[in-house]
């Protein structure tokens, strides 16, 4: 990897061992030399999922716990009929 | 699981009836702290004494525990007994199904050093009436799915993360109203 790299391998080995942090240039060759290619893609925060945590937060732990175990069952009712329809 | 409905609180319940020492981890440790994601199971590190594993084994018998398989939905039966926990490598996970819905047993989560490291930042919450149980931080939770790094871990992760900059910008992370 480090050949291919045209890094010495003792960088690799620091990088490895959590000794060295690898620059942004330096990750991208390490990663071409695996055949691979990096990617990085921005996104817009989901202002849907902050006024969900905006309600939930809102409620107890309690109360939590009560609205995740409805979601659960409901996921987990629906998955049984799927797996019952698709035997059936 | 049986035709029982999925009931986390009922799971919690017999582990704490029977005074077993765990922190709860995961995917519901994660609701508890106001995370929205849908979690179908209980993830819990049990302290790893001789008397608390005879205590985890005694709730598993009552909550009817067989180990989760996915050639037998009602699960296989197995040697429920401190024995059984005490001669597991500390990295093993049980995957089990009980009569109140699938539950998983981990003495040392992915990136985490078990229950002493994980109960040092956890915080004790009643997550129903009268039931005060240790949920992991939000940030050894993140820190474990870090490190697990399967496919569902990585898609919760920026939500997690997300959460836990909410709850640091409002100048708390604790698992409280």
């Amino acid at each position: 990897m480090a050949e291919r790299a045209g890094v010495p391998k003792s960088t690799v080995g620091r990088i490895e061992s959590g000794a060295r942090v690898p620059s942004t240039g330096m990750v991208e060759r390490l990663v071409r030399a695996a055949g691979l290619e990096v990617s990085v893609s921005l996104s817009e925060a989901d202002p849907g999922t902050d006024s969900m945590f905006e309600r939930t937060l809102r409620r107890s732990p309690a109360e939590r716990l009560a609205d995740a175990t409805r979601v659960a069952r409901f996921v987990l009712r629906g998955r049984r009929e799927l797996a019952a329809a698709s035997d059936g | 699981m049986a035709d029982r409905d999925f009931d986390p609180e009922a799971m919690l319940s017999a582990l704490a009836d029977r005074g077993v020492r765990f922190v709860l981890i995961g995917g519901m440790a994660a609701v508890l702290h106001g995370d929205v994601g849908v979690t179908v199971d209980v993830d819990v590190v049990p302290e790893r004494s001789d008397e608390n594993l005879e205590r985890l084994a005694k709730a598993l018998r009552d909550l009817g525990a067989r180990i989760r398989t996915k050639g037998e939905p009602e699960g296989l039966q197995f040697d429920c007994s401190a024995e059984f926990f005490k001669n597991l490598s500390p990295d093993s996970i049980v995957n089990m199904t009980t009569e109140r819905g699938d539950l998983d047993v981990t003495f040392c989560p992915s990136g985490t050093q078990g229950f002493s490291d994980l109960s040092r930042d956890a915080v004790e919450i009643e997550a129903a009436d009268r039931l005060h149980i240790l949920v992991a931080s939000l940030q050894d939770v993140i820190r474990s799915k870090e490190a697990a790094g399967r496919d569902k871990d990585r898609l919760a992760l920026p939500r997690l993360r997300r959460l836990l900059d909410r709850l640091r910008a409002d100048g708390r992370s604790r698992a409280t109203r």
